[in-house]
């Protein structure tokens, strides 16, 4: 088959520096090359040097030969949208929040001088059909903000598809999607690349959708290609060891688990918590409201690790912050050990919170950027505990080994630290007050899978050392299979299935927890899978019934 | 929308309500007793006539009182006759603000017309030497206070070079207490337009447009300029509030005879009723101007038109 694109030693610096190295690679019709690596592996640039796209300042070399001209020549005018699409990763602003639909969709049509308005609108909704909306002639008067992720994912690909391209880009376009849309947008653009025969460049740090939708793969790192090759050879035989380190690295949702719930006493018991929120813009209607959580209850055991599973939306964060009493329920009752948190105010809440820390998702956001990495770990120990300064300063270095950082390391400022780094800071913080419970919000999935691993390592550690229990929050089902001992599936601020973790995912017993392991990509490209099924219907969402030890469903 | 604007409708006829309140106990606030400072330098004041001023202005009754009865003129449209004088005080400052609106929107005019085109410019030339110089100025405009510039700009134009007349109020007249108004806000718009259409650029929807091979230009004048502008709109509303503020400077320095003029005067005299008739006055105006720039801003802003 002979190449749609053929890269060779394709190089982008900024000044003096590189920040992509003599990359080669090859697209040929009708196939999909995976390009992966980790943040700053230099993915991204490829994409936008092949676009012409680069950001100011930056330059590129090399040979990038498509239809007979040179896409990195100086005099040459990349084809851009007619030759070569490019979708983001994000929906949400990858489409113009004052323009219609219609308008973005139609605009690059008629400039190109396809065709006329007219017709570029019967284009138009055609496509949108195409890629699965429905009611497209409604959705061209509407605005993006009018849509759901998943939807305006579908337009961006749709206004791409409509120009007719040879090659269509995609940097990341499933990351920021829950795991079943990411599911049907992955179907839909195998669909279009064996529909219309184009050369699809995905561009994915997730090891899992590679398996299922690259037939070459490119891996990248710092910069430089670590090896390039058909999917089935890269991951059953990987040449790089990077490569085998990334590999290794990946959670897998189809591993075995041995994990066995430990039987001890309560912890903590959160019992029938509602709580709803005022939907925006609404100051005088009390309709306008949403439920985050309805009538939730569980119980969590001393030493385990629950996990908390859910799509954005599904009320699981809100629950991990009502236990952490950062959030106030509207009903409902939170006990740890047989105090009830949800009645105390101010001193005594103030002792109580102690017992119960917090790490946030992102390790950036998290950390004050003026206060030294050991004045943050030190604050809780300053409001909690009564250690001289010597005392503390020691504890603060003792906390930062413990977590895998240096003790000198204390005068720095977070801005200096990688984001894995600052997630250890931040575990450091929320042990430091000694506190009995742990709610780590998706501490990971800021992460890169080869950083995640180490820290996913980090807390099963320090859960054992420090006698901790863990209440895991996470999107990713690969991961909560790796960590925990019982798992909770939650959908639309109800739990619906709840029960020890190797029985959950040997026996899914709840339609809706069935298709979130369906869906999940698998790091195995040997058991590239047709269709997935999408979830439909009803499902039941009535309280949880016992239907094994230990393990509830909801009727 | 509606819902939107009613909100803003109500949250303004309350800053108006609120006024009311502290224009009432304005007179209050000055130490001493107000007539008695009123007529401090007035000659040959007889305490009867003290004591008929102070009935006259209800003085002698309970503040809520007072209060009951500022509101039952008010809502009549009477804002009480003043001291010197004895005209009715609305019909004073009605006299006299149309020319303060024309002034302060004429400021407005030159400050969007020159700062928003400069601001697009060095946002378009981040980093260049044309960014910096233009930026440099900006801070200058902000930087400098408008009595200089008022000064500066009638010496030379008026004075030195004799185009334009010192004062008065006549179209010509405009041009000066405009530019002089208009400049310094000029160099606030200039910035704000500039971070708020780099940020705009840098946004994937900007990159997505370009993806699909639309030229620059069109790219700019549809993706960037319209978003971008959104907090300029929004700052508009803030600058008009400042712009009648700037005006009581500007109007003096220029002989302007605006509200700003008439409420400097009336303070140099105590006269009262006429300082609490320029603040009810100002705070409708600047109410009113920012209920029409969120109107402006629902349309503009899909989100929040159609929610």
């Amino acid at each position: 088959m002979t190449a749609l694109l053929s890269v060779t030693d394709l190089s982008v610096a900024i000044g003096s520096k590189s920040l992509v190295k003599k990359v080669s690679f090859d697209v040929a019709s009708g196939e999909v090359l995976s390009i992966v690596g980790e943040s700053g592996s230099g993915k991204s640039m490829t994409a936008k040097a092949l676009m012409g796209l680069l950001p100011h300042k930056a330059s590129a070399t090399g040979r990038a030969m498509f239809d007979g001209m040179d896409l990195l020549a100086p005099e040459v005018q990349p084809p851009r949208g007619t030759g070569i699409g490019l979708i983001f990763q994000e929906p949400m602003t990858a489409l113009t929040p004052v323009l219609t639909i219609g308008l973005q969709l139609t605009e690059a049509l008629v400039s190109h001088g396809i065709c006329n308005a007219g017709e570029a609108q019967r284009r138009a909704i055609a496509m949108l059909d195409r890629v699965g909306i429905p009611s497209p002639a409604d959705r061209m008067r509407q605005y993006p903000h009018e849509l759901s992720g998943g939807m305006r994912q579908r337009v961006v690909i749709a206004m791409m598809m409509l120009l007719d391209p040879r090659i269509l880009i995609a940097d990341e376009p499933t990351t920021a999607l829950d795991v079943t849309v990411q599911a049907q947008i992955l179907d839909l653009l195998r669909e279009i690349v064996t529909d219309t025969q184009i050369g699809l460049i995905l561009i994915t740090h997730d090891m899992g959708v590679v398996a299922e939708m690259a037939d070459n793969v490119l891996v990248m790192k710092a910069g430089k290609a670590e090896e390039f090759g058909p999917v089935q050879r890269i991951f059953a035989a990987p040449e790089a060891d990077y490569t085998t380190a990334l590999l290794d690295a990946v959670p897998r949702i189809d591993a075995s688990t041995s994990r066995k719930p430990a039987l001890a006493e309560p912890l903590l018991k959160a019992g029938g918590i509602n709580k709803t929120f005022a939907k925006r813009g609404a100051i005088f209607s009390k309709a306008a409201r949403y439920k985050a959580l309805d009538d939730v209850s569980l119980t969590m055991h001393r030493g385990e690790t629950l996990a908390l599973v859910g799509e954005s939306g599904s009320g699981k964060t809100t629950l991990g912050r009502i236990i952490a009493r950062l959030t106030e329920a509207d009903t409902g009752t939170v006990t740890l050990n047989d105090t009830d948190l949800s009645a105390l105010y101010g001193r005594e809440l103030q002792d109580k919170r102690r017992e119960v820390q917090m790490i946030f998702q992102d390790p950036y956001a998290s950390l004050d950027p003026r206060h030294t990495v050991g004045r943050t770990i030190a604050e809780p120990m300053i409001i909690h505990q009564e250690l001289s300064r010597s005392e503390r300063s020691e504890r603060v270095h003792e906390l930062l080994e413990k977590v895998g950082l240096n003790a000198d390391m204390a005068q720095r400022y977070p801005h200096e630290f990688s984001g894995g780094q600052r997630q250890r800071i931040a575990i450091a913080r929320a042990i430091a007050a000694k506190p009995s419970l742990v709610v780590a919000d998706e501490p990971t999935s800021a992460l890169d899978v080869s950083i995640q691993a180490k820290v996913l390592d980090l807390l099963e550690n320090l859960k054992r050392s420090e006698d901790l229990t863990l209440l895991f929050i996470s999107h990713d089902l690969a991961v909560v299979r790796q960590i925990a001992d019982r798992v909770a599936v939650m959908r639309n601020g109800r739990i619906l299935e709840l029960g020890p973790s190797a029985e959950l995912f040997a026996e899914p017993r709840h339609p809706y927890t069935r298709a979130l392991i369906d869906v999940a990509p698998v790091p195995d490209p040997t058991r590239k899978r047709g269709k997935r099924p999408v979830l439909q219907g009803d499902y039941p969402t009535g309280p949880l019934s016992e239907i094994g030890p230990g393990h509830w469903v909801a009727a | 929308m509606w819902r939107f604007l009613s909100t803003r409708i109500l949250m303004g006829a309350l800053t108006i309500w609120i006024t009311t309140v502290l224009v009432t106990l304005l007179i209050h606030a000055v130490p001493g007793d107000p007539v008695q400072i009123m007529y401090a330098q007035s000659q040959g004041t007889t305490p009867e006539q003290i004591e008929e001023v102070r009935r006259s202005l209800g003085l002698d009754r309970p503040i809520p009182v007072q209060y009951a009865m500022f509101m039952e003129r008010l809502v009549q449209g009477d804002l009480g006759n003043t001291i010197r004088g004895g005209q009715p005080v609305l019909d004073v400052i009605m006299q006299r603000l149309p020319n303060t609106l024309v002034l302060a929107c004429a400021a407005m005019f030159i400050a969007v017309l020159i700062g928003v085109p400069i601001g697009f410019l060095a946002a378009y030339r981040k980093g260049s030497l044309t960014d910096i110089t233009l930026m440099i100025i900006a801070i200058a405009g902000i930087s400098m206070p408008h009595f200089w510039l008022g000064l500066m700009l009638l010496f030379y134009f008026a004075v030195e070079l004799g185009w334009l007349p010192v004062s008065g109020n006549g179209w010509l007249n405009l041009v000066l207490p405009a530019l002089t108004l208009g400049l310094s806000n000029a160099a606030i718009f200039a910035r704000l337009t500039r971070s708020s259409m780099i940020d705009v650029m840098n946004q994937d929807y900007v990159q997505t447009a370009l993806a699909k091979g639309l030229p620059k230009a069109l790219v700019l004048r549809r993706h960037v300029l319209r978003a971008g502008l959104l907090p300029v709109v929004t700052m508009m509303g803030l600058q008009f509030a400042f712009m009648m503020g700037g005006a009581i400077v500007v109007e003096n320095i220029f002989s302007w005879n605006g509200v700003g003029r008439m409420a400097v005067e009336a303070i140099f005299q105590r006269d009262y009723p006429i300082i609490q008739g320029f603040i009810l006055t100002f705070s409708v105006v600047v109410v009113l101007v920012a209920i029409t720039i969120d109107a402006l801003y629902a349309v503009l802003d899909p989100r929040i038109r159609r929610s």
